[in-house]
This record gives structure tokens, sequence and C-alpha cells, in this order.
């Protein structure tokens, strides 16, 4: 039943794993995808594009901010979760993590795009989560990645002409099976927990499926080509991911690529050298 | 291309211009507009406008209000300085508290 379970006490060990890996994955997902989008501040092709980049940023960094206040439920806190963990044992899918390629606006526009799709296809099946303090904080949530997709669909369409519809295919091939990994298990015993206790209410097999069935054809409408295309039946609605498309890290068992420990390195090492055991507050807690 | 931008802060009230966009279309533009100018302060509607659709008028190409000597009608004369009777300022508070009654201040 919708927001049931109002406190960890009332779960049991594998479901508190449980409720704890779909946090992380969420709060991850967002706090890394931020991390990369700052690094086009000031360096965007338009002083519009610049702010409306970062103005996703901020919003995804608020996001991350309200799952890790979730994970307070559990004991932990926002500073160890963020500046304490070590790089593997973060949960995000590795389409977040890796580096645009050099001054390619394309490559963020492609990953925002891709992400924001999949994005929104969780926070629906969030919606009505057994889990009272998740589904209370979706709505606020999905008021603002509305745009994100209306922002990411505006400027693919318009980047989809030539020079900049090579950059798009060139983005798309690099990042596709990357994204991909977003609908990959932490493991299957806990993703079948995820489900069982209604924290989340669609399986990562139904998401997939919506997201592939959205994002092939919205591509194909613009003329680019995706590995998965031909095995999408535009009508059917069936799919399923092969092991062979997904990159060899996929970010949600811990494995990641070579670029995360770079940024890893490079966001906590402020937190690092001044010997730091907690973070500076310029906020009181997310409601 | 460049978008004029208007700003209405709450329904009813007056678009007033605050600013510009570069963005490719309308829609962008709308988008871009949203995000630079109404995102910080209190807003509830957002009109854009090319720029080149904007018609000007400027006082070296004419000369608003005349020619001739107007300056009657600022009334400099009149002062609004003086300190008013006492029963004029008791009722001017009497008004102001129940305007803020009525949840009008």
């Amino acid at each position: 039943m919708v927001g049931e379970i109002e406190s960890p006490e009332e779960l049991d060990a594998d479901e508190r794993d449980a409720l704890e890996a779909l946090l992380q994955r969420l709060a991850d997902d967002e706090y890394v995808l931020a991390e990369r989008y700052t690094e086009w501040q000031v360096r965007a092709p338009t002083l519009e594009s610049d702010l409306a980049l970062s103005n996703n940023a901020q919003d995804e960094l608020g996001h991350a901010r309200l799952w890790y206040d979730v994970l307070e439920d559990l004991g932990y806190e926002e500073h160890e979760l963020v500046y304490e963990r070590d790089p593997d044992e973060w949960r995000h899918s590795t389409l977040v993590e890796r580096p645009f390629a050099e001054g390619d606006w394309a490559d963020a526009i492609v990953r925002h795009y891709l992400y924001d799709v999949a994005e929104e296809l969780r926070l629906e099946a969030l919606e009505e989560s057994s889990y009272a303090k998740i589904a209370d904080r979706v709505g606020k949530i999905q008021s603002e990645e509305g745009y994100h997709r209306e922002h990411a669909e505006n400027w693919m369409e318009r980047l989809a002409t030539g020079e900049g519809h090579e950059r798009l295919q060139d983005a798309v091939d690099r990042l596709f099976p990357h994204a991909l990994t977003l609908f990959e298990p932490v493991d299957e015993q806990t993703e079948e927990t995820i489900v069982d206790a209604g924290f989340r209410t669609e399986s990562l097999e139904d998401l997939a499926e919506e997201w592939v069935n959205t994002t092939v054809p919205f591509l194909d409408g613009l003329g680019l080509e995706t590995p998965a295309v031909e095995r999408v039946h535009f009508d059917e609605y069936e799919f399923e991911v092969l092991d062979e498309e997904l990159p060899d890290k996929r970010g949600r068992d811990g494995s990641h690529t070579d670029a995360w420990n770079d940024l890893h390195d490079e966001f906590t090492r402020t937190y690092r050298e001044l010997g730091r055991s907690e973070a500076t507050k310029i906020m009181e807690t997310a409601e | 291309m460049i978008w004029e931008v208007f700003r209405q802060e709450e329904q009813g009230g007056y678009h007033t211009h605050c600013g510009n966009v570069h963005a490719p279309d309308r829609e962008m533009a709308k988008q871009f507009a949203a995000i630079q100018h109404g995102r910080r302060k209190p807003t509830n509607s957002i009109w854009v406008v090319p720029k080149s659709e904007i018609g000007e008028l400027d006082a070296d190409e004419i000369a608003f209000g005349g020619s001739t000597d107007k300056s009657y009608r600022w009334a400099p004369t009149y002062k609004s300085d003086v300190e008013h009777a006492a029963e004029v300022i008791d009722s001017e508070g009497q008004q102001a508290e129940a305007e803020k009654q009525r949840g009008d201040a």
C-alpha cells in the first residue's frame, strides 16, 4: 500500500538492504550527473545554454539531497555518503560518470536526453512506493523534471541536422550502452526485494522496456541509429537488454570506468586535504 | 536572434520588461526566459517578443508632449510635506488598519 511503511524499523534485514540500494542508486545518479554538468559552467556554447545546464545541475543536486536525506533514516549521514564512501561503493550508472567528449555539446545533450527519459519513468514507478518518505518526495522532483526532458528534446531536435547530426550520432554510439546500465540491478536478489517490498512498483526490466520504446523511436525519428533499433517492436513493447549490449563496467554493481576514480578524487579532494569529518552546511537539511 | 522578455509577477499585473535572451526560435526563447527571468523572482507569466518586432520612437525623433512650455502640469507649488491635522493623521491610521484587516495591504 502506498506509503504504509513509515520507518525502517518495520523492515527485515533484507528489506533494509534493498531500500538502501534503491536510495543509493537514485541519489548517486543525480549527484554524479550534477558533478559532470557543472563542468560546462562558463563553457557552454551560449550564455543561455550555460544557465540552462547549470540550472539542471542545481536541480539534480537538490534531488540527490532529498534521497541522501532519506538514507539518513538508515543511520547514514550525508557527508559520509558523499565524501567518505570509497569509489567502488557508489551505485550510479556509468552513463553519468563518463567524461564529456572535449567541448562536445552534443554529448551533454544526448546524455541529458537519455537520462531524463529514464528519470521520468523511474519517478512514475516510485509515485506509489510503500515507503512513505519516497512517495512523499516524488511529486516535488517531478515538477522540475518535466522541464528537463522538454529542454533535452528541444535541443536534440535542433541539433539533428548537418554537422550536429553527426555529433549526435557519435554521442549516441558512445553513450547508449552506458545508458542501458541505468536498468541494471545492484544484484538480482536485492532487485527482487525492492519490487516485492513495494519500494518501487515496477521492475527494472519493465522500466528498460518502456525507456527503449520511448528513446529509440524518438532517436529514429531524428535519423539517429541505435544498436537496439532492430529489436524494438514499436507497437508490441517487447525488449530485453542483452548482455553483449552492455559495457564491461556497469556502475550499479560497484564496478566503474576509470573516469569515475578521477572525478571522485576531484570532488573529495578538498575534504580529504583539510582532514574534515563533516561538511559545511549552507542550507538546512531538505524537507 | 534576440527575444525581449516581459515578466508578470502576479495575475492581473503588468508584464514588465526584464531583459532579453538569445534563442533560435520562440520555443527555445520561452524556455531560456523561464530559467533566466522566472526562476529567482516571483513569476506568474512571461512574454517573449522578437526584438525586431518592437517599434521604437525616441525623443530625438519626436517632441513628446509638444514643444510649448507645459511646466504648469507639474504643479510644483503644491506642498505635500506639510504637517497634517491630528484628525487627518488619525483617519489615515484607521484606513491603513482597515486595509490590513481586509488583507489588502
